[in-house]
């Protein structure tokens, strides 16, 4: 377990560009003019008065559910290159020997990149998803502040508010990250193959079963076949819907329990643990490719 | 080592009808050898011989027809288990090099159960290597160092280096072999070395395997290549007809010098033809790749 955990850690070592310098980047970025123009008065009363008067808690939560979005979607798209990139990242530079001159197995190693993929490289993201939250937290409550509407009462509200939204991200990801699980596991095993290549052909590849079934099969079009339908039904996570979709609508404050019981609710649980199984199966054949071909 | 031993103890390696081939081509051609525990072992050939093959097949890293065991075990099937008592560098520029130096010694300590850190951490004493430092960043000569102290650091039976030093100047070569005999053949370990640099080797070898296109052409140990083997120089021409009528396995002209190596030829027949001495490496290495086998039945 020692050495497994070892293992995932080394992924987060290796991608902590991507997964922790670029976001903490991108939070300065964020964060720096925000500051300067809160500072040099440039944020008009639109923001920090009327809004704040009217709904103070509704920019508090829309605020974080924006961050938490944009920050969802960029691990989406870090997570996507890094299953293309961090599955083959061992042959690089005849790295592939060092690790094998390891006493860990080949489905081991794979193991620990998919692990890392659900757990160190996400937490990660959600922990500066945390801190820019955070931070635009605490511009808002002083800029409020200083248009009077400050104080402990509203510091108390404010804080639930974010303990709120912080569990929703957080079984966001937990469910969202199991859900597409296949995918990625999918392209981590296809980049063991392939490499950099697995960036084009885990796009093309649904599209190439899709036609397969088409052309064998018949129907109007590609996109009308079953396989079309189910990866459509499989690529949508949606979490927009149900519960959120109507507190979006309505003024009441936000409900992480509630916002929770219908998530799970609506989850297809069914369809995460073939998933899985799916996961499995694929970063075990992919292992067995990668011990038997000798790349070196 | 004496032949006691070798009979009590069972092998490191042992190797029956070992067999590769990729695609049409056969690059070994059924290779029959043991290896004792405790010795040191050069093997030697040109490039394409199929030396990095067959040590690929005693790690685990290539699939083989026959039979191949390494500490009793099954290396392709058994790769991760065997090691844990099986270190290797195959390439020198293999370090991860996205990792600190520090970042390294802590993974492997915490993936492999034969790693000291502490030991790994002693043997960079004294170097330019600081914890701080990416792998990347360092040089050639360096990142040989690193390696060779992590393998150092890892308590294991067995120990392969192919072409450990392939692109290093002389003097890291030398501190590379002096360390590695000084710091870790300290123990009853086997290693097995591969390098063109033979003569660099030849004074730490105990055996030596010649490969010739996937076949073993030599496998002896140094003592008994002293003993087999004779290099005699002939500066007299009339003496020359003598000496050929010995038998030379090899003869070449070297500063207008003749030079014959002879198989088996006890040196009392030579007196007085010429100056006498054992061939080097890289000279028997010569003169046995020009012929068919060199001592078949000592290979098997």
């Amino acid at each position: 377990m020692k050495a497994f955990v070892a293992l995932v850690h080394r992924e987060l070592i290796e991608h902590r560009g991507a997964f922790v310098l670029a976001p903490l980047i991108l939070v300065a970025v964020m964060f720096v003019p925000t500051l300067i123009s809160f500072a040099t008065g440039r944020v008009d009363g639109r923001f920090t008065g009327f809004l704040f008067a009217a709904a103070p808690m509704r920019v508090y939560e829309f605020g974080f559910l924006a961050f938490g979005g944009a920050w969802c979607l960029y691990l989406i798209g870090v997570l996507f290159f890094y299953c293309a990139d961090g599955f083959s990242a061992d042959k690089r530079n005849n790295a592939m020997l060092f690790w094998k001159s390891m006493p860990v197995s080949d489905f081991k190693m794979l193991l620990a990149k998919l692990t890392a993929t659900l757990t160190i490289l996400p937490a990660m993201i959600y922990a500066t998803a945390l801190l820019s939250a955070l931070l635009l937290f605490a511009i808002a409550f002083v800029s409020s502040s200083f248009s009077g509407a400050g104080g402990l009462v509203m510091l108390s509200h404010v804080g639930l508010v974010y303990l709120q939204i912080a569990l929703a991200l957080l079984l966001v990801l937990v469910i969202g990250l199991l859900w597409y699980l296949p995918f990625t596991a999918l392209v981590g095993a296809m980049a063991t193959v392939v490499g950099r290549w697995a960036i084009p052909l885990s796009l093309l590849l649904p599209g190439l079963v899709a036609v397969a079934e088409w052309v064998v099969l018949g129907g109007l079009s590609p996109v009308h076949t079953n396989t079309w339908r189910y990866l459509s039904y499989r690529a949508d996570f949606q979490v927009s819907q149900g519960y959120l979709e109507n507190w979006f609508s309505t003024d009441v404050p936000f409900s992480v329990s509630a916002f929770a019981n219908d998530l799970i609710a609506r989850t297809d649980w069914v369809q995460i643990g073939l998933g899985a199984v799916f996961a499995i199966v694929a970063i075990y054949l992919a292992s067995e490719y990668r011990r038997r071909v000798n790349d070196n | 080592m004496t032949e006691m031993s070798t009979t009590i103890l069972p092998p490191i390696v042992s190797a029956h009808g070992l067999k590769k081939s990729f695609g049409r081509k056969e690059v070994l051609h059924g290779l029959d050898f043991e290896i004792p525990p405790g010795r040191i072992y050069g093997v030697i050939g040109h490039n394409g011989a199929g030396k990095t093959t067959m040590l690929n097949a005693m790690l685990g890293l290539t699939n083989c027809e026959g039979t191949i065991r390494v500490l009793g075990e099954d290396p392709f099937a058994r790769r991760a288990h065997l090691m844990e008592n099986v270190a290797f560098i195959s390439d020198v520029a293999s370090l991860p090099r996205f990792l600190r130096v520090r970042e390294l010694f802590a993974l492997l300590s915490n993936i492999h159960p034969n790693f000291s850190q502490a030991k790994a951490q002693s043997f960079l004493e004294g170097t330019d290597l600081k914890p701080d430092l990416k792998i990347k960043h360092l040089s050639k000569g360096m990142i040989a160092q690193l390696h060779l102290a992590v393998v150092m650091a890892i308590d294991a039976k067995l120990l392969v280096l192919d072409e450990p030093t392939l692109g290093l100047d002389i003097t890291y070569r030398k501190r590379f072999y002096r360390r590695l005999l000084e710091d870790y053949m300290t123990e009853e370990r086997t290693l097995i070395i591969t390098t063109h640099q033979v003569d660099e080797i030849e004074f730490m070898l105990s055996d030596i395997m010649f490969i010739r296109d996937g076949s073993m052409i030599l496998h002896m140990q140094m003592e008994t290549v002293n003993d087999k083997f004779t290099q005699l120089v002939v500066n007299d021409p009339s003496k020359q007809a003598a000496a050929r009528a010995l038998g030379p396995v090899y003869e070449e002209t070297r500063f207008g010098q003749t030079v014959m190596i002879f198989d088996g030829v006890p040196r009392s027949q030579f007196e007085g033809l010429g100056n006498i001495s054992t061939p080097t490496l890289s000279d028997l290495f010569v003169a046995l790749m020009q012929r068919p086998t060199a001592n078949p039945e000592t290979a098997k």
